[in-house]
């Protein structure tokens, strides 16, 4: 690591009048400098870390931001002495480049609390939904002391795969009136879920979506409690829609602001971010999951650190191996020859690893 | 560095002023213009602004303002920048801002204003301009 | 097939033969200047227009008589051979004094009413010394703290004979109290009070952005004025459905249309669902929109909405009371299409723009100065735009007769266009959930937004020619002479502030503002309270936070 980076890390420690701009600056560099990523979060893993990095996903407007500000709100409330990060990623446009990152405007009331420090993030042509430094933003946002850090994603893509690996906890925002909402669901968000919001509860069609959703979830449960008990049985599909904490359905009630269908199930939870509903008791249910589960969180970090390093190990041979076949290159040359059918691929591919090897001594520093 | 990666720019609506069109559209031309534009919204403190400009690490911060309250909002956000180590953001700005008052603001240390009219493109070059010398992290 | 279909048919066949013959043989030499034309909205225009059967045979219906239903020509008989429409010029700066001054000078150049703008700050309900209001103060118009500025501001007006229009919104409650109460004290009595207030918050939401409060209890503030004024000040229009701010944030005509009467359609709803009966309130109903350069496009749109609104209001609400469906309206020439280059040019501007209102049967106009693109405007240029104005009325000629544009093919194609355009506008704001919900999901504002980037992008791009901007600029510098507010504005704002918090009965005050925090949590109606905390010199910054206190603060979420 150089020095001008030491001193960054250095002065975002300090409690000194830089220490927000050193902050953000490094979190510049984890975004702007995709080729020395890997090395960098490997420098970063020794740094203090957030207790909770919680996931907010969900279709282009569900509300994530909205939701996101209300949650920060309820976070400073409760812990008035803690920090709170948040990244908030938007899409960059694939034409041009440039991103109009308007999250922010959401939560502008947080914008000069010491406490709070958002982080607005454009994709820059990552799929995952996130963008590529995000991680490293997260890793900042630890080092300068935040205890939770909110990840908003894109919403679109496969953000939930994503979340998932960069995230202990996933809240997966619903809106109705959002057609993509359902097929998100089908699509893999039902899995990718701890926590789920039916937001803009007061909307019309907000019943018939919470009853989707559990039904849904519903269905799931059966399939795993048959498979668990007993293999063979019909699978009962629908079943019913409006059940409270202790199974007694009541389609009359008026949903309650928390259904879990039971422990091994996401919970689902209905709020009306406009009309302050339903967030203070999301809020409440984080804080219960994270005092429970902080150590389980230990292993599944563990296993993202593994997967961070794997993606850097790749992210490393793809550079070394695509710089060699460049135009102008030695391996382009190479490539050429291929087409005439002069040269087999395995041999060449053996031989781009064996440069990207030699290439790689002595000059790559010790990061993975 | 990366020379790739443009510099991020913030768009931003200081005072009570609500009247956004020129605002957003700057905000969509930079966006064009191949810029991470980061937006405020309207009827923000100058204090907002600027803890916004040092979170998001830009380079550049554009105001724009149709109330006439220029000077003291421009005054005070170059002031806070200055008080938050940040005077290397350059700053510009836009609106109905009257022909004698420009000196005043460049004097002050604004780069940069744009009258109503002022074509996009001339908007973009003075902004590339501006930054032609700022190192991205 | 009717006689006059038969007839109109052969025209249309003439008309095509001409296009494909004379007319292909003449593009083949000399083609036209472009191979589209369109309106300033984007509308695209023909080379020629014929006449429709539907005018001659479905006239009563889509046409009828001026004075009568559906208004496409006109909400009055005789319209300005009667009376011309009201000149009035929006007005105000710096502190009552200055103001005060100015309103005198309009009347005497010949204004026939007033219209007052206030600073940002009491737009949104912040006193001069508030942090919030720093370098504000008397800015974009006058700075009103208390009854005592009030008072000052409209000294030696004569409130029963000149009707004052107020653009205020969020704080309209406060300013009406004021001016009800001013009234008192000059021994007019609130019956005979005339005028009208903005008293428009969902625009604001979508366009302006002079909230304070949250929709909900907005729109109660609105329906308390509403059934407040009905009783005791009726002669007064209490709310101004504007369109202007919503074309000046970059809508399409249609898209003004549109929204603004969905605006309007939710008014009327809060206030049924407030008990009200729509004949009680509806005919104290006005409008307000923009006068851009496109005249027929412009002209056409005054007579769209008109048609559109008499046919909702009697389809939609069942009212029955003429004065119900008439579309009365304010017009504003267009503040964007203001250059800072060539000023001069400005003038030019407003006067076609004037014109289009004037054709599209305006009930009263504000003329733009040429120096509004960069400052407030001059003595001198104000009078050059009230000028404008008399010039149309005197001189020009149009006022002659009454709606002069009809019959023209051109302008009954645009005003059938333009009414189905924004018919189609108010069913998607329907299937949104109505007007508050569409705000909520960001939607007008997204629609509006899309349609000024187009418009700039067309401007950027060298499509749409503006004089002086992209084409035809010469590297004069501006050497006009601009208004500059005085800079001892605030000083001597927040000296007269200090003084009416000194020298007013304390107790008083405070027990006012005790009984707006009451009926603010129930459901009495705010007006007689605000007008009893008005009356002890409580000052618009407290009544405000003592509302806000209740109702909550809004802040800009949608995209």
């Amino acid at each position: 690591m150089d020095a001008r980076l030491e001193q960054l890390i250095k002065d975002a420690r300090s409690d000194g009048s830089c220490a927000l701009r050193a902050a953000a600056r490094l979190m510049s560099i984890m975004t702007n400098q995709p080729q020395r990523l890997g090395e960098l979060l490997a420098g970063s893993r020794d740094w203090p870390q957030p207790r909770l990095v919680l996931g907010v996903t969900g279709a282009p407007g569900s509300g994530k931001s909205t939701i996101t500000d209300h949650l920060a709100a309820e976070f400073r409330d409760h812990f008035p002495e803690r920090k709170l990060g948040i990244v908030a990623v938007d899409p960059s446009s694939p034409f041009t480049g440039g991103a109009l990152l308007g999250d922010r405007v959401r939560m502008m009331r947080h914008a000069s609390d010491p406490h709070v420090f958002i982080r607005s993030l454009a994709s820059r042509g990552h799929l995952g939904g996130l963008a590529l430094g995000a991680r490293g933003v997260v890793r900042v946002m630890g080092l300068i002391g935040c205890d939770t850090v909110i990840v908003e994603t894109v919403g679109v893509g496969q953000s939930e795969v994503e979340i998932a690996q960069n995230a202990d906890l996933v809240v997966v925002v619903l809106a109705p009136g959002q057609g993509d909402s359902v097929q998100m669901l089908k699509a893999g968000l039902l899995e990718a879920a701890d926590l789920f919001v039916v937001n803009k509860s007061d909307r019309e069609g907000a019943d018939l979506l919470h009853q989707q959703l559990l039904s849904m979830l519903q269905r799931q449960r059966l399939a795993r409690l048959d498979l668990a008990s007993t293999p063979g049985e019909p699978m009962t599909c629908g079943g019913p829609m409006l059940t409270g904490p202790q199974g007694i359905v009541d389609e009359r009630a008026t949903p309650a602001v928390r259904v879990a269908l039971d422990n091994e199930t996401p919970p689902v939870f209905r709020c009306s971010a406009i009309k302050h509903e339903g967030v203070a008791e999301l809020m409440m249910e984080l804080k219960g999951l994270t005092d429970r589960h902080a150590v389980d969180w230990q292993n599944r970090r563990k296993g993202q650190t593994i997967e961070e390093i794997r993606l850097a190990v790749l992210e490393e041979v793809r550079r070394r191996v695509s710089d060699r076949l460049a135009p102008g290159r030695k391996g382009y040359e190479e490539l050429e020859r291929a087409t005439e059918g002069n040269r087999s691929m395995a041999a060449l591919v053996d031989e781009l690893l064996y440069e990207a090897a030699a290439a790689g001594r002595g000059l790559q520093s010790s990061g993975c | 560095m990366n020379a790739a990666v443009k510099p991020r720019i913030l768009i931003g609506k200081p005072g009570l002023d609500g009247h956004d069109r020129g605002a957003k559209y700057v905000a969509q031309i930079l966006r064009d213009a191949g810029f991470e534009v980061i937006y405020t919204g309207i009827r923000r403190s100058p204090e907002q602004i600027v803890d916004t400009a040092v979170q998001e690490d830009v380079a550049a911060i554009g105001l724009s303002l149709l109330s006439g309250a220029h000077l003291a909002l421009f005054t005070r956000v170059l002031e806070l920048l200055h008080d938050r180590g940040a005077d290397d953001i350059v700053v510009f700005g836009g609106g109905t801002i009257p022909p004698k008052d420009i000196p005043r603001l460049k004097e002050m240390g604004v780069a940069e204003v744009f009258t109503p009219g002022t074509p996009a493109r001339q908007i973009v070059a003075a902004i590339d301009d501006c930054l032609l010398h700022h190192s991205v992290m | 097939m009717s006689a006059t279909e038969e007839q109109v048919d052969h025209i249309k066949q003439a008309v095509e033969r001409w296009n494909a013959g004379p007319v292909a043989k003449l593009l083949a030499k000399f083609p036209e200047q472009r191979a589209k034309f369109v309106t300033a909205s984007d509308r695209q225009v023909e080379r020629l227009y014929a006449p429709e059967a539907a005018t001659i045979d479905r006239y009563a219906e889509k046409l009828g008589l001026p004075g009568e239903y559906p208004f496409t020509r006109g909400v009055q008989p005789t319209m300005y051979r009667g009376r011309f429409w009201t000149m009035r010029q929006y007005a105000g700066f710096a502190t009552a004094e200055e103001s005060n001054q100015r309103y005198r000078y309009l009347l005497e150049q010949g204004t026939t009413g007033l219209s007052v703008a206030f600073d940002l700050p009491t737009q949104i309900g912040y006193d001069s010394d508030d942090p919030m209001a720093a370098g504000e103060v008397g800015k974009v118009g006058v700075a009103i703290d208390s009854l005592a500025d009030m008072e000052t501001l409209l000294d030696g007006i004569p409130l029963d004979r000149i009707s004052t229009s107020m653009t205020i919104n969020a704080t309209a409650a406060v300013l009406l109290a004021m001016y009800i109460a001013v009234g008192e004290k000059q021994g007019v009595p609130p019956e005979k009070l005339n005028g009208t207030i903005q008293n428009d918050i969902l625009k604001e939401y979508i366009a302006r952005g002079t909230y304070r409060f949250p929709p909900g209890p907005s729109l109660r503030l609105i329906s308390d004025i509403f059934a407040y004024c009905t009783e005791k000040v009726p002669n007064f229009n209490t709310i101004s459905i504007s369109g202007y701010h919503i074309r000046e944030a970059g809508s399409t005509a249609a898209q003004e249309i549109g929204f603004t009467l969905a605006d309007a359609i939710c008014y009327v709803d809060t206030a049924l669902q407030a008990g009200l009966k729509v004949d009680d309130f509806a005919p104290r109903l006005a409008f307000f929109f923009a006068a851009h350069s496109d005249l027929f496009e412009e002209a056409a749109k005054f007579r769209a909405a008109r048609r559109l609104y008499a046919r909702i209001m009697k389809e939609r609400f069942g009212a029955v009371n003429p004065k119900s469906l008439m579309l009365r309206f304010h017009t504003q020439t267009g503040g964007v299409t203001l250059t800072a280059q060539q000023p001069d040019n400005n003038v030019v501007r407003v006067t076609i723009q004037a014109l289009a209102a004037v054709l599209g049967g305006t009930q009263s106009l504000h003329t733009n100065s040429k120096d509004e693109a960069m400052a407030l405007p001059t003595e001198e240029s104000v009078t050059v735009a009230l000028r404008t104005q008399q010039l149309i009325a005197y001189e020009s000629g149009v006022t002659n007769t009454v709606d002069p544009l009809a019959g023209s093919f051109y302008v009954e194609k645009l005003t059938d266009d333009l009414e189905v355009e924004a018919e189609g506008i108010i069913k998607l704001i329907d299937a949104r959930g109505g007007m508050v919900a569409a705000i909520e999901q960001g939607f007008v504002q997204k629609q509006i937004e899309e349609s000024a980037y187009r418009y700039g992008q067309s401007i950027d791009n060298g499509e749409r020619v503006i004089v002086g901007v992209n084409k035809f600029t010469g590297d004069e510098p501006p050497t006009i002479n601009l208004f500059e507010v005085p800079e001892s504005t605030t000083q001597r704002q927040l000296d007269k502030l200090r003084g009416v918090r000194a020298s007013r009965d304390v107790a008083r005050v405070e027990a006012a503002l005790a009984a707006v925090k009451q009926a603010a949590v129930g459901s009495e109606n705010l007006m007689p309270p605000i007008l009893a905390a008005v009356r002890a010199y409580a000052t618009v910054g407290e009544i405000c936070s003592t509302l806000a206190g209740v109702f909550g603060e809004f802040s800009e979420s949608t995209n």
